[in-house]
């Protein structure tokens, strides 16, 4: 048995593929391009395979990673193109690599970079990402925060890495920012949640996000 | 890509993707090359209409053809019908996003009688009228099939026309003469003309039917030059008929998620309740080596982990044991489970049940339908209380601890002693269990289920009168007391929702504005008990001045003409009145191995021999 990491985006159309569908789609992509998988052994024997941070239901990504056993010794010649080959709209498979001595390990997962897109009903004032930063250069920006342990208020700033980066495109506006992940993790929808809270005369009416990327503690790009 | 206000409304609703298409399999088609746009519509959630067979076949063949495109529409659950009808999305094709109203042909699968609402609910959603009489044009013309098209008389209002039996032949003779009626600019009208003309096509606006003053029918007429009997289509070769390659594998959890082959149509045992065992009819089989080559592309193409070889009664068929020996060659290897639906009880075997259990453990199901010997010969269940006791001994002593028995409640001629043999034959199944279980510590399931019986059109029992609610309420308040031995958990069926199927299953075409009337007082999505609303249903009936007892609890004179009498299943009336009239006495018919019983099915064959 070896273990493999694939790197892929789920886009467009796969967005709404939530996270125990994908695994059952991953596991029938697999099959239908013969890739050589390792099978758990056992009352319910399934091909073994790991989405690292989930992303939620209507969440788009380009940096997703799912781990899973080969039963060869190498990852097979063409296995990224052969597995686009069979998936369905919206998966892209990236590359794929052998984990020796493992890997990186997801719980060193730290940060995830999102690009979060707000759109509003009308042009997006000049002076909105100046309020934005204002906001957010702040020591402390409290938000209620929901847990399996109920709900608190939070100083949101210790779950962001560094300052949103804003940009604006007519009635749009693209707000890229590294937030907490594993551990220390902290939803991208809380951004809009303190805009919409703290910056009400900049009314958002409908929000997007994307992962871009996730980072080490270190701040190196996770593979 | 998708639409931005779909985009939208997405993120708000509860398993989007099952509104998102995209699915491996789902066939894209460049318009400019399309001249026949086909929207196959499924009246129920996707999860449901995505597991139908017949779907997946029909999607294949259509989408095979040179210049049509077919694609998916199901019924949006409520909380999406909401956002779209409040963002002002029009129902669409999964594949291509453009609304219900930009396509040719409509093709409705008629599955079960409490998805008519839906039906109605979908095309307005879709932007076409729901009466047929209000769509003048031949674009957006409304067709069906399927088991309830046998009667399709309730819903000659809202439907162009109907497909009645196997759709694999009639389905392109029909796309064929679309392309060129379009051709020849022909008017719906004159298409209609035309398409009745084809053999199992019913364009129910070229019938006349009276009526005597007591409701019942007088006579039915046709015009245009429509039969006066439209008799069913069947393939005749299932070797050579037309199979997908592929299946659309969903990209959510859907209820029956896995590959299927048929391995024959029609049934040999005619249980006397069973529409689909008369309507199927005659049988036919495909070979071992077809249902090998077909599950193997399925399963390449698809990467399923799961193949199940379906029919109405897999335990007989005749090369079954070949067959499942080759398939689990196959399938174990690639760590695919068989499973084999439909088994009966007299005929499962510990070499079998090895089998389906090799690579992942399913459920086992037997269906006794009734509590003692005498109801079981009424309705022609040829199984003993001794069958199941071995079979069940069978499955406990190779460790399953979970088995699920099937009743019904309701039957004709029923009586409490019935009734309290359901109760009798659960606890001996749970005696079984302690007999014969290696674990007793690991504890049994025993599921008992009593469904309502639903008297349909096109069998023996058509002439019988479907107990009413009070009664159908009191044997199931019966069946709660006495359901009382350890181990088993007793699960019924609304009685509501059976009433109104025994209301519509054998209804005519007055029934329509009644249909009508429930759906826009905001009946939808009948079967599911949380929006199932009866009285609305009463109600609506009562406002057209119709009885719905006249429907449902009326038992009818051997001589009755039917709504349904001008539509053809193979099976001869005057077949299915024998069968009735030995039911009244307990006679059993023997199955179509052992001796023909003269149903008529076997004329629809090339020198008229089935193959059983």
């Amino acid at each position: 048995m070896f273990k493999a990491r694939m790197k892929f985006a789920k886009e467009g159309r796969a967005k709404y593929i939530s996270h125990l569908d994908l695994m059952h789609t991953m596991q029938r992509a697999m099959a239908r391009c013969k890739m050589p998988l390792w099978f758990t052994e056992g009352f319910n024997q399934h091909a073994y395979v790991s989405v690292a941070l989930p992303l939620s239901t209507g969440y788009s990504g380009e940096c997703e990673f799912l781990d899973f056993n080969l039963l060869t010794k190498t990852v097979p010649e063409n296995a990224v193109h052969q597995l686009n080959a069979v998936f369905p709209k919206g998966l892209r498979a990236i590359e794929i690599y052998p984990l020796s001595n493992g890997g990186m390990k997801i719980a060193d997962i730290t940060w995830s970079k999102y690009r979060i897109t707000w759109g509003f009903d009308s042009p997006v004032p000049a002076e909105f990402p100046k309020a934005v930063y204002a906001l957010f250069g702040q020591e402390r920006v409290e938000v209620l925060k929901r847990s399996k342990r109920g709900e608190k208020l939070v100083n949101m700033r210790e779950f962001m890495n560094g300052q949103p980066e804003l940009s604006l495109f007519g009635h749009i506006a693209v707000c890229e920012v590294q937030t907490g992940a594993g551990s220390q993790t902290m939803s991208p929808e809380y951004l809009t949640k303190a805009v919409r809270q703290y910056l009400p005369q900049y009314p958002i009416s409908d929000e997007a996000y994307h992962r871009l990327c996730v980072y080490t503690a270190q701040g190196l790009p996770f593979r | 890509m998708l639409d931005s206000k779909l985009e939208r409304i997405l993120s708000k609703v509860q398993k989007p993707a099952r509104y998102a298409g995209g699915e491996w399999g789902s066939v894209t088609k460049n318009k400019k090359d399309v001249d026949l746009r086909f929207a196959f519509c499924f009246p129920d959630v996707y999860e449901v209409g995505m597991s139908h067979l017949g779907s997946r076949i029909l999607y294949g063949l259509l989408n095979d053809q040179d210049g049509i495109w077919c694609e998916r529409v199901c019924a949006p659950w409520v909380d999406m019908e909401q956002q779209m009808r409040d963002a002002g999305i029009p129902l669409y094709g999964l594949e291509s996003g453009d609304p219900l109203s930009a396509f040719d042909i409509i093709g409705f699968t008629l599955q079960y009688e409490l998805s008519f609402s839906n039906i109605l609910n979908m095309l307005d959603l879709g932007g076409v009228p729901v009466l047929s009489s209000e769509r003048k044009e031949l674009k957006n013309l409304v067709v069906a099939g399927g088991p309830c098209a046998y009667n399709p008389e309730p819903l000659c209002g809202f439907i162009d026309l109907f497909m009645i039996g196997d759709g694999e032949e009639i389905m392109l003779e029909l796309t064929n003469l679309y392309r060129s009626a379009v051709k020849r600019s022909l008017s719906k009208h004159e298409f209609l003309v035309e398409a009745a003309q084809i053999t199992g096509i019913y364009v129910p606006a070229l019938y006349e039917v009276s009526y005597h003053e007591d409701g019942t029918i007088c006579k039915v007429e046709s015009c245009d030059g429509a039969p006066a009997f439209v008799q069913k289509r069947i393939v005749k070769d299932l070797n050579t008929m037309y199979y997908p390659d592929y299946f659309v594998v969903p990209s959510t959890d859907i209820v029956f998620d896995r590959a299927m082959v048929e391995l024959f149509r029609g049934c040999p045992r005619g249980c006397r309740f069973c529409q689909a065992g008369h309507t199927y009819r005659p049988l036919r089989k495909k070979s071992a080596e077809t249902v090998m080559q077909q599950a193997k592309k399925i399963l390449e193409n698809s990467g399923y982990e799961e193949i199940s070889l379906s029919s109405l009664s897999t335990s007989d068929y005749s090369e079954l044991s070949d067959l499942t020996e080759r398939m689990l060659n196959y399938c174990e290897p690639c760590h695919i489970s068989l499973s084999l639906p439909s088994l009966r009880a007299d005929s499962f075997s510990a070499e079998l049940m090895e089998r389906v259990q090799k690579v992942r453990k399913s459920g086992l199901t037997f269906a006794c339908e009734a509590g003692t010997q005498r109801l079981r010969n009424v309705i022609n269940k040829n199984i003993t209380e001794e069958d199941v006791l071995n079979a069940c001994e069978i499955a406990f002593r190779g460790g399953w601890n979970h088995v699920k028995l099937y009743f019904m409640i309701g039957l004709p001629t029923e009586t409490s002693e019935d009734l309290d043999g359901i109760a009798e034959i659960c606890k001996k199944v749970a005696y079984c269990w302690r007999m014969n279980t290696n674990n007793r510590a690991r504890g049994v399931k025993i599921t008992a289920s009593a469904s309502c019986f639903v008297p349909k059109p096109q069998t023996p029992f058509q002439w019988d009168a479907q107990d009413t609610l009070p009664v159908l309420q009191g044997k199931q308040d019966y069946m709660k007391r006495i359901m009382k031995t350890k181990n088993v958990t007793y699960n019924w069926h609304d009685a509501q929702t059976s009433v109104l199927e025994g209301i519509i299953a054998r209804g005519d075409r007055r029934q329509g504005r009644a249909i009508l009337l429930a759906w826009q007082r905001g009946c939808k999505f009948d079967g599911w008990e949380q929006h199932f609303q009866f009285d609305t249903w009463m109600q609506a009936f009562a406002d057209c001045g119709l009885d719905p007892m006249f429907y449902a609890a009326r038992p009818r004179p051997l001589d009755e003409i039917f709504p349904w009498d001008h539509i053809g299943c193979g099976t001869s009336k005057a077949y299915l009145a024998r069968e009735w009239q030995r039911s009244r006495h307990a006679e059993i018919t023997p199955d179509c191995m052992r001796q023909c019983a003269g149903c008529g099915c076997n004329a629809l064959l090339e020198g008229g021999t089935c193959c059983v």
